[in-house]
């Protein structure tokens, strides 16, 4: 029956309280080939990769390995098997050279002390046979995280790994790294190995995948030949309805400045360099600017700045012809600025208050809801506010308005953020990669109440490291590099690899923005 | 970890259920705590002449009900209660604002202080409305000494980050040393009775007591009465307040959000500092009354000349009665009286041939256990979970239809959580029995017998 599958999951199910993460799954993988699995948030893509891996036990089905029933307990049994997975945050010691990072764990030695020679020579061996250079001797915090990914790699192909499972592999990339790594995925499976591919980017799965199984809410809903599909398709078979990508948008009918950042830069203390450097430029209603760059290059910065969270150095920053440089956070909020932050666990939520808490988080004193001079809780209206953000925004959760947001998927915490945020009354909205870790249904109805945003007439600062994000829903496109702003870009026909060499540092602009007065 | 998947709709959990699991858990630790206790006894016997750990056990169940006069036993038993009930909820109101209050016996000291000054100073003999004034005004002072006290812990966190536990430990011992030094300075309220070192005079002898309400009379016995005073009124009153002001007020909500997420709470404009400030000057006051509402009675001589070597243990134990109600202000009145019941044991012990200090040790065991609530919340809510589950799926079955599971239809969540404990017991006891039994080809049959025995009503 099983055609020589090298792993084949069968009837895979596993039960977390209150929730089914994998119903009856199976799933075969034969020798050499790449298998991507597909799924939306909270499909049970990595509850399945984590039982592969070991890391949880399956309540019911079993895992045959050539043919053989086994049983993997723990990552060891796993390895033993020649299974390996780059997470989707790496396991790295930052202070190691990627040397011994590879051989952590499996180094050989003599008479008690570590020998590498050995080591290196299989390390440059494996390195040569899969073009996947890395500089052995630096430390892991000295490189990029693409070269980091590519340690992960090494460190299974040095266990001899025969099975190999990325997990979420692009989401940290720049577009040219994802090129990379897609050639080299496709040149391990020519070698002879077997790959397990999550994602939920259509385009890289139909680029790198041979096969391509699909799962919805916990449930097998396919396997399918890539050749054999098109992406409108499988995320079809993922959503379980038709999906448009391109989020239908007007053009822009920018109208007077609301939001204006001036020579802004922000200092960080331990290094003694601007890690936002001299930038400038402005937002008018009724569009969107977008602020494109790779993970690290300042964004964080500019936006706690910009917020308030933090300070910034020098520079000024003027909203609704205010000068808000100095103001507090809840100044900024009471004129008008909305802010889907960048980490949603961190500044989003109080992940131990419920959904209803939550909603009102910046207007508990409002006379909306509280009573009495502002003492008391107003339950009722709050209560009837949340239903209704519910409802609106399709917020999903196991017990309503009364859900501690701990217990729900990212996806809807995401979407609980997105309704408090776009239903306060604003005028400019500052959203920090608001789709992250979502699916394209869930991005695409983010997508278009951004859009509406702008619609209304307010001012939308979109800071993302998704270009496929940025050039969907921007006007006007910023590049971030090492804290400056390299390039500016109207969105119109702009080639995606353009704005990755800018967003790499390859190429800059000189921008009348920059230029001191 | 992040749990991917589905949500089994329709599942909700009542309030009143929620709460009657975490009760339920309570009892059951407090219950594994009394065993290990008693265990603790048994072993205790070979030490022991002549103990004997059954009697052990029964004056330790009995409480007050060891001495002669019952009512007498419950006055002193609610009486010593009251300053851990303030200093427990002092502990609460801070770590809702996620601070770990440690400085509660230096506030109890500077409220000790505060109050005692005034009360001490004036002299109403024979005036009691003047008596009452000058009680009010000691109670007010020493509010004030308290909160000053709390609010220095809280001025260097959020100014200077200094942890608050540190600050708190260091402002302990330097109240407890002003306390010494300033009570040494004023000889004339120190009491100069024969026979009587360190110590000040009593209340009673300036007419500033705290008023009895005739509760002292009310649970007295033989010739005596209890201590018993309005102070149990005030601490109750102020396990309401404090319950109100976390739940139902926006300076509550505030603060408890300050105290799960520090910077999501910044991040919405809500001041941290001024939160962080306000709940250790609240703690404070509330550690300070304990200390007020303790030495005002009539009864109660304060020790100011070891004040400096000892901080004192009322201070302390208020985390203990925190933490055993699980931070809810109204279970602190309980876990107070809890604590304080199996406590007056401890002078009854040596009939059972123990040393009077295990009622403390087995008090330490139950609060040590007390830690494993959660462990048993969590199992008996994943098992009220399964079984539901169970009976959706079984009534889809019968009826063939979409069943609407309990969820908007629960009325009687009190009575159903009675079966659900009942059935939990049973299982527990069926799993403890039935896994000696079983061997390793029908293990999944006996778990399978189980839960259909539990299901069962």
């Amino acid at each position: 029956m099983s055609e020589n599958y090298i792993i084949e999951m069968r009837n895979i199910r596993k039960e977390f309280p209150g929730i089914i993460a994998n119903d009856n799954i199976t799933l075969g993988l034969k020798k050499g080939e790449i298998h991507a699995l597909l799924g939306e948030n909270g499909a049970g893509k990595s509850t399945l990769m984590s039982i592969l891996f070991g890391l949880y036990q399956p309540d019911q089905g079993s895992i045959f390995y050539n043919g053989k029933e086994v049983k993997i307990r723990n990552p060891n049994d796993a390895t033993a098997l020649k299974i390996g997975m780059v997470h989707q945050h790496f396991k790295l010691v930052e202070v190691f050279t990627v040397l011994d990072n590879i051989i952590l764990g499996a180094e050989d030695s003599k008479f008690g002390f570590v020998t590498k020679k050995a080591a290196r020579k299989k390390v440059e061996d494996l390195m040569e046979r899969y073009h996947l250079h890395v500089d052995l001797d630096k430390r892991i915090d000295e490189i990029s995280v693409g070269m980091q990914q590519r340690t992960e790699i090494l460190k299974m192909l040095y266990r001899d790994c025969e099975i190999l499972i990325f997990d979420e592999p692009t989401a940290v990339l720049t577009p040219q790294e994802i090129d990379e790594l897609i050639k080299i995925i496709k040149n391990m499976a020519k070698e002879g190995k077997s790959i397990l591919f999550i994602s939920h980017k259509l385009n890289e799965i139909m680029s790198v995948s041979d096969v391509c199984t699909v799962l919805r809410k916990g449930k097998y809903i396919g396997t399918i030949k890539t050749s054999e599909t098109t992406t409108t398709e499988l995320a079809k078979m993922m959503v379980g309805r038709n999906v448009s990508f391109k989020v239908d948008k007007t053009k822009a009918n920018p109208k007077e400045v609301i939001f204006k950042v001036k020579n802004l830069c922000v200092l960080d203390k331990t290094t003694k360099k601007n890690v936002v450097n001299n930038v400038s430029f402005e937002v008018r209603k009724g569009e969107i600017v977008a602020i494109a760059g790779i993970d690290g290059n300042g964004q964080s910065e500019l936006v706690k700045a910009i917020t308030g969270l933090d300070h910034s150095t020098s520079g000024t920053i003027e909203f609704n012809g205010v000068d808000i440089t100095k103001k507090s956070i809840k100044e900024r909020i009471e004129l008008g600025m909305s802010h889907i932050p960048e980490d949603r666990h961190k500044h989003g939520l109080v992940l131990d208050f419920n959904l209803s808490e939550n909603f009102v988080i910046q207007r508990y004193r409002n006379n909306e809801f509280s009573k009495l001079r502002r003492i008391f809780i107003n339950f009722a209206a709050r209560d009837k506010y949340a239903e209704r953000l519910i409802d609106e925004y399709d917020v999903r959760s196991a017990e309503g308005i009364s859900t501690v947001t701990r217990s729900m998927s990212g996806g809807n915490q995401q979407k609980a953020i997105v309704a408090r945020e776009l239903d306060r009354p604003h005028n400019f909205l500052l959203a920090v990669q608001p789709t992250r870790g979502l699916d394209v249904g869930a991005i695409e109805s983010i997508h278009k109440k951004i859009i509406k945003d702008r619609d209304n007439g307010y001012g939308v600062l979109l800071v993302s490291l998704e270009l496929d994000e940025v050039l969907n829903l921007a006007d006007t496109i910023y590049v971030i590099y090492d804290g400056e702003l390299v390039g500016k870009f109207e969105n119109d026909n702009i080639a995606p690899e353009e704005l990755g060499l800018y967003m790499a540092g390859g190429k800059r602009m000189d921008l009348e923005e920059n230029k001191e007065e | 970890m992040e749990v991917d998947g589905k949500y089994i709709v329709g599942l909700r959990h009542s309030k009143l259920r929620d709460t009657s699991i975490s009760v339920f858990s309570s009892v059951i630790s407090a219950f594994i705590g009394l065993i290990v206790g008693f265990l603790l006894m048994l072993f205790a016997m070979i030490f022991t002449n002549g103990a004997n750990a059954f009697a052990g056990l029964g004056i330790m169940f009995a409480g007050p009900f060891n001495g002669t006069y019952v009512a007498l036993e419950f006055g002193n038993m609610i009486f010593y209660s009251v300053p851990i009930i303030f200093t427990g909820l002092s502990i609460t109101l801070a770590y809702k604002t996620g601070l770990f209050n440690i400085g509660a016996p230096g506030q109890f000291f500077m409220g000790t202080l505060g109050c005692l000054l005034v009360a001490l100073n004036i002299n109403t003999v024979g005036n009691r409305f003047l008596g009452i004034l000058v009680w009010i005004l000691a109670i007010i002072v020493g509010l004030i000494f308290g909160m000053i006290w709390g609010s220095l812990a809280g001025l260097l966190k959020a100014f200077f980050g200094i942890n608050e536990v540190i600050a708190s430990i260091m402002l302990n011992w330097i109240s407890a040393n002003i306390v010494t030094w300033v009570f040494s300075l004023n000889s004339s309220i120190i009491n100069s009775d024969a026979g009587k070192s360190g110590y000040l005079i009593k209340t009673a002898q300036t007419g500033n007591f705290s008023p009895s309400l005739g509760l002292d009379q009310l649970f007295s016995g033989g010739t005596s009465k209890s201590y018993l005073d309005i102070g149990i009124i005030f601490a109750i009153l102020m396990c309401v307040i404090v319950w109100v002001l976390l739940n139902k007020t926006t300076i509550g909500y505030s603060m408890k959000a300050c105290g799960s997420n520090r910077e999501a709470a910044k991040y919405a404009g809500i001041n941290d500092k001024k939160n962080i400030i306000f709940a250790m000057t609240f703690a404070g006051g509330l550690a300070a009354l304990g200390g007020c509402f303790y030495f005002l009675n009539p009864n109660i001589e304060f020790a100011f000349n070891s004040a400096y070597q000892n901080l004192p243990a009322w201070g302390f134990n208020g985390i203990p009665v925190a933490f055993l109600a699980n931070c809810h202000p109204l279970g602190v009145l309980v876990s107070a009286l809890f604590v304080r019941y199996l406590n007056s044991s401890g002078t009854y012990l040596p009939v059972a041939g123990y040393n009077q200090y295990f009622a403390d040790i087995i008090i330490a065991v139950i609060i040590y256990l007390s830690g494993f609530t959660r462990f048993f919340k969590e199992r008996i809510d994943r098992f009220v979970l399964r079984r539901e589950e169970k009976r959706a799926q079984a009534s889809k079955e019968i009826e063939g239809v979409v069943a609407e599971v309990t969820s908007k239809k629960e009325p009687n969540a009190f009575v159903k959580f009675f079966i659900n404990a009942k059935d939990y017991v049973v299982h527990l006891f069926n799993k403890i029995f039935k896994r000696e039994k079983k061997t390793s080809e029908n293990e999944v049959v006996v778990e399978k017998k189980e839960e259909t025995e539990g299901g069962d009503k």
